[in-house]
């Protein structure tokens, strides 16, 4: 597979959150904000490609029966790096994002592609999926939580968008509407696809 | 030599061997990165801790470091640490940290009091862990300034405040509630009830 294929399959055409329903619970945590969103974003595009390309360099040693341990290992390396540099470079998101950076580690489309791509192909082609597997879920984050701070906040990555007319829905603020976002988006993306196929 | 790796890999040691090599590895990574950011993450607490209050006192937040030097000092009394704000060796007053449960968890502030302990000058949530844009909303400056000037204690006792729908006007004794946020709210008087309790006694015995 070419390169920029790979990269598009993994960000839209099989996409992590509306094809697969992965690292959904970090989507519903962090998207009341643009801002989260994003930071969280990069976390994940970070992980998701230096953790592929490792497993991937390292995928002929691995023993079978344990590479999810060492999978695991890796993920969470990498993660723990990302939250020593936002802690220590970015205290302020560091603190908003709370522990959902820690919980990158959980998040499911990692250990997925871990097992699905990274362990069968060239460490090159591994770091590419990762990165459009994240790519694909930071797009999907961005786009809940475009809705969401604007609805809820009245602002756009903390810029006042909204007049002092517009009354906040709180709604949009807390965890529910993140689940109506997420079953929305999905239902609009899938819902052409169904009648095609 | 390629035959004789062959071998090892088959071996049953080799999974234990190669978890704990590539543990080692990776740790021996992380402790490196967690002590280059160590450094970083203490002088930035500090200095948040430090500009909190430099600003409960309502003092210049610019040049931190100097005018914490300039105007605060750290004391200790039977373990509560307190700090004091003094210009012109006139104490303008003190502040202790305070803390108490939220709606999620523990909610940290700094609550400045004048000398005698007569009125509350500022406090500051310094960390807070509420519903964003609901329960968060106790860091905003309309929520907390309603505080300044308010009695602190009414015959040696601290005052419990009463709550009352936003945006209505309040009487001396009595604190908006944030709408929607009514635990968060009740939370912080109750810790201002509490912890005054507990410094007032000690402080005011002490000056």
């Amino acid at each position: 597979m070419k390169k920029k294929e790979i990269f598009i399959t993994s960000a839209f055409t099989e996409n992590s959150v509306w094809r697969q329903i992965l690292g959904i619970c970090s989507a519903l945590a962090v998207t009341n904000l643009m801002m989260n969103s994003l930071v969280m974003g990069l976390g994940v595009i970070f992980t998701l490609a230096l953790s592929g390309f490792t497993i991937s360099l390292i995928r002929d040693y691995i023993p079978k029966r344990i590479r999810m341990m060492v999978q695991t290992l890796i993920i969470a390396s990498y993660v723990i790096i990302v939250d020593l540099f936002l802690r220590a470079n970015y205290p302020e998101i560091s603190k908003a994002l709370g522990p959902y950076v820690g919980l990158i580690i959980t998040n499911c489309i990692i250990m997925g592609r871990a097992e699905a791509f990274a362990g069968k192909n060239s460490p090159f082609d591994s770091m590419i999926d990762g990165i459009g597997a994240g790519v694909g879920y930071t797009f999907v984050l961005l786009v809940i939580a475009f809705v969401r701070e604007i609805f809820g906040f009245g602002t756009l990555f903390g810029f006042q968008v909204m007049g002092d007319w517009w009354t906040k829905w709180s709604i949009m603020v807390m965890a529910p509407s993140a689940f109506f976002m997420l079953a929305i988006l999905i239902w609009i993306i899938n819902t052409p696809k169904k009648q095609v196929g | 030599m390629g035959n004789e790796k062959k071998l090892f890999r088959e071996n049953r040691a080799y999974p234990v061997v190669f978890m704990l090599a590539i543990t080692i590895i990776f740790i021996g990574v992380l402790a490196t990165f967690y002590q280059l950011s160590l450094e970083k993450v203490e002088s930035y607490r500090q200095t948040m801790m430090k500009k909190m209050v430099l600003s409960v006192f309502e003092l210049p937040i610019e040049d931190i470091d100097t005018n914490f030097e300039k105007y605060i000092k750290v004391n200790n009394i039977d373990e509560l640490m307190y700090y004091e704000a003094v210009t012109d060796s006139i104490s303008l007053g003190y502040c202790f940290p305070i803390s108490g449960s939220g709606l999620w968890g523990t909610i940290q502030a700094l609550l400045s009091v004048t000398p005698d302990f007569s009125e509350i000058i500022n406090i500051e949530i310094v960390d807070q862990n509420e519903t964003p844009g609901l329960g968060g909303r106790i860091t905003e400056k309309w929520f907390r300034k309603q505080f300044q000037g308010k009695t602190l204690l009414i015959d040696n006792v601290p005052q419990l405040f009463s709550m009352i729908p936003e945006n209505e006007k309040t009487k001396s004794n009595e604190i908006c509630q944030i709408t929607g946020a009514t635990a968060s709210s009740k939370a912080v008087v109750d810790m201002i009830y509490k912890n005054v309790l507990k410094y007032s006694p000690k402080l005011r015995a002490d000056l």
